[in-house]
């Protein structure tokens, strides 16, 4: 489904991305923890081309799409991003939020896209704050109308950049909930996190990164209990306690 | 709700307040008019007779005023956006697009055609934000009546044969849209640079282009946030119009006032008159753009107006 080879990145003289490398299977849930600086968030931007990679190739469905003659907007469609800070459209309601990417982007008509919309607030447990906007609902509600927003593009995949590290302990368990049973139904994700309860539950395979370069690649229990790098092993116990 | 003890005091000492003020607004406008009229000896009989010309003039001012806010207002936007894009260094632009024809190739050379199309946008780009930098400059370090003099006399230069009155106009308008466009350039490249960049992030990454980010998530929020300033931009063109009197053919609220009160020797009634007709113009307009201000209020961002005490 998702495919990344050799993916270099430069930030000015900051080397974030050293060759990194993954793949992902359809319906595959992969968590990537590693320390801040790492380079996550970075390799996570590059596969939907918010950041334009400086070498390496990023497939699609077996297709390279990080080419001169494909439209960067055209893959963004198809991979959904739920974004540390939410970044919900503050002037738009909740379902204005969610509808907004169907009708601008896809030409759905807003009667659908109402219909389509609420469906999928319902879907996050959201049905009575339609109307809300987002400075009116909690961290919890505003992160799950995020994940509404990106599902509204009916997407192949979705990355989650630490969706539930600006949350308040309180919203995190709802968030991790939505995430959870978004996984149940088949969706392909890739998920920045160190909540270990999430990742051991529903990821088959957990991405260590250290200074841009993936350390170590493991089932949850291999990468939280028995580690073989020293790096995973300090990490994992710092996160551990 | 039966009202508390605190708040029944409350109301009356509203009323007391309101009666108070409107006593002291009578008050004052009794002895302003007694000095005026009877002290002085202001002529109501000529304020009576031609304030309608007066109304008159005010409606070119207004005119002219109008049309070039819209029209810098579009030249505003497009040179604030410009100067509010964030540009990498060539020299970036160039590795990048270098070490990704490499990759492409495979080992093999990369053309010559694609640096060239790289150089040619990348100088493009350079080009407008440098003539954007460049006319804000000129706009901001300038004179308004310099500019509109300027204007006028190439006005004159190039179309002598032109009506006066189409040559002032002509003059005036295109003065005042620069001059109004430079500065809401400012006031625009403030109110996109204020919107947090997570918005333009999220909007992408649904799958919206740079002009329809723009437009359904930056500008909206963007326009809320300067709707002050550009109310200001507008009351002070309205009042720089009043410059255009140094072109003396456009018969607009000034001008007007000014030939009046040397024809006719009504010095005090003529700008008295003036007077008035800005503040009716302007006071109204802040009017509704606070009324504008409140009814496009983001719900739940910033302070609430129903818990702000009004001081």
């Amino acid at each position: 489904m998702i495919r990344v080879e050799e993916l270099e990145k430069h930030f000015g003289a900051l080397h974030v991305l050293k060759g990194v490398s993954l793949e992902v299977q359809k319906g595959e849930v992969l968590v990537i923890i590693g320390p801040s600086g790492s380079g996550k968030s970075t390799l996570l931007r590059c596969i939907n081309l918010l950041i334009e990679p400086d070498s390496g190739r990023v497939f699609l469905d077996g297709t390279q799409v990080n080419r001169r003659d494909i439209r960067p907007e055209w893959v963004r469609q198809q991979v959904g991003m739920v974004f540390q800070s939410f970044n919900l459209f503050a002037h738009l309601t909740a379902l204005q939020n969610v509808t907004l990417g169907p009708i601008r982007v896809l030409g759905t008509d807003p009667t659908t896209a109402g219909a389509q919309g609420r469906k999928l607030l319902a879907r996050v447990g959201l049905a009575d704050k339609a109307d809300a906007y987002p400075a009116q609902l909690s961290g919890g509600q505003q992160q799950r109308v995020a994940i509404a927003r990106a599902l509204a593009m009916n997407p192949k995949a979705m990355l989650f950049d630490e969706p539930t590290s600006a949350l308040d302990p309180e919203y995190i368990r709802e968030v991790l909930d939505a995430m959870a049973a978004l996984a149940r139904d088949g969706m392909t994700m890739i998920v920045v996190t160190h909540e270990m309860g999430f990742a051991s539950e529903v990821a088959k395979r957990i991405l260590f990164m250290d200074a841009g370069r993936i350390i170590e690649e493991g089932s949850p229990e291999e990468i939280f209990h028995s580690p073989k790098q020293e790096r995973t092993r300090m990490f994992v116990g710092k996160i551990l306690r | 709700m039966p009202a508390t003890f605190d708040e029944q005091r409350r109301s009356r000492v509203r009323i007391v307040d309101i009666l108070l003020a409107i006593l002291v607004t009578v008050g004052i406008l009794a002895y302003i008019l007694d000095v005026l009229a009877l002290r002085w000896g202001l002529s109501t009989a000529y304020i009576g007779r031609s304030y309608p010309n007066y109304l008159k003039a005010a409606w070119i001012s207004l005119y002219v005023t109008t049309i070039a806010y819209f029209i810098g207002m579009g030249i505003g936007f497009v040179l604030g956006w410009a100067r509010s894009v964030r540009t990498l260094p060539l020299a970036r632009v160039m590795a990048a697009r270098r070490r990704e024809a490499v990759a492409a190739a495979d080992g093999g050379s990369p053309g010559a055609g694609l640096f060239l199309g790289t150089l040619l946008v990348y100088g493009i780009k350079y080009y407008v934000r440098r003539t954007a930098d460049a006319y804000v400059a000129i706009i901001r370090g300038t004179p308004l009546f310099v500019q509109i003099v300027f204007v006028w006399s190439a006005v004159l230069v190039f179309y002598p044969r032109l009506d006066p009155l189409l040559q002032g106009l002509l003059a005036g308008v295109i003065a005042l849209t620069a001059n109004t466009g430079g500065y809401q350039s400012e006031i625009f490249r403030a109110g996109i640079q204020t919107v947090h960049s997570g918005q333009v992030e999220a909007s992408r990454a649904i799958g919206l282009s740079r002009w329809g980010a723009m437009r359904y998530i930056v500008l909206p929020q963007a326009v809320r946030l300067v709707i002050p300033p550009l109310t200001n931009e507008y009351i002070g063109l309205l009042k720089a119009s009043s410059l255009l009197a140094v072109v003396g053919s456009v018969p607009e609220l000034t001008t007007f006032g000014r030939s009046e009160a040397f024809q006719t020797f009504h010095i005090f009634e003529a700008f008295a008159l003036v007077v008035g007709i800005y503040l009716l113009i302007t006071v109204p307009v802040s009017k509704v753009v606070e009324w504008i201000e409140r009814r496009y209020r983001i719900p739940g961002l910033g302070i609430q107006a129903s818990r702000t005490a009004r001081v």
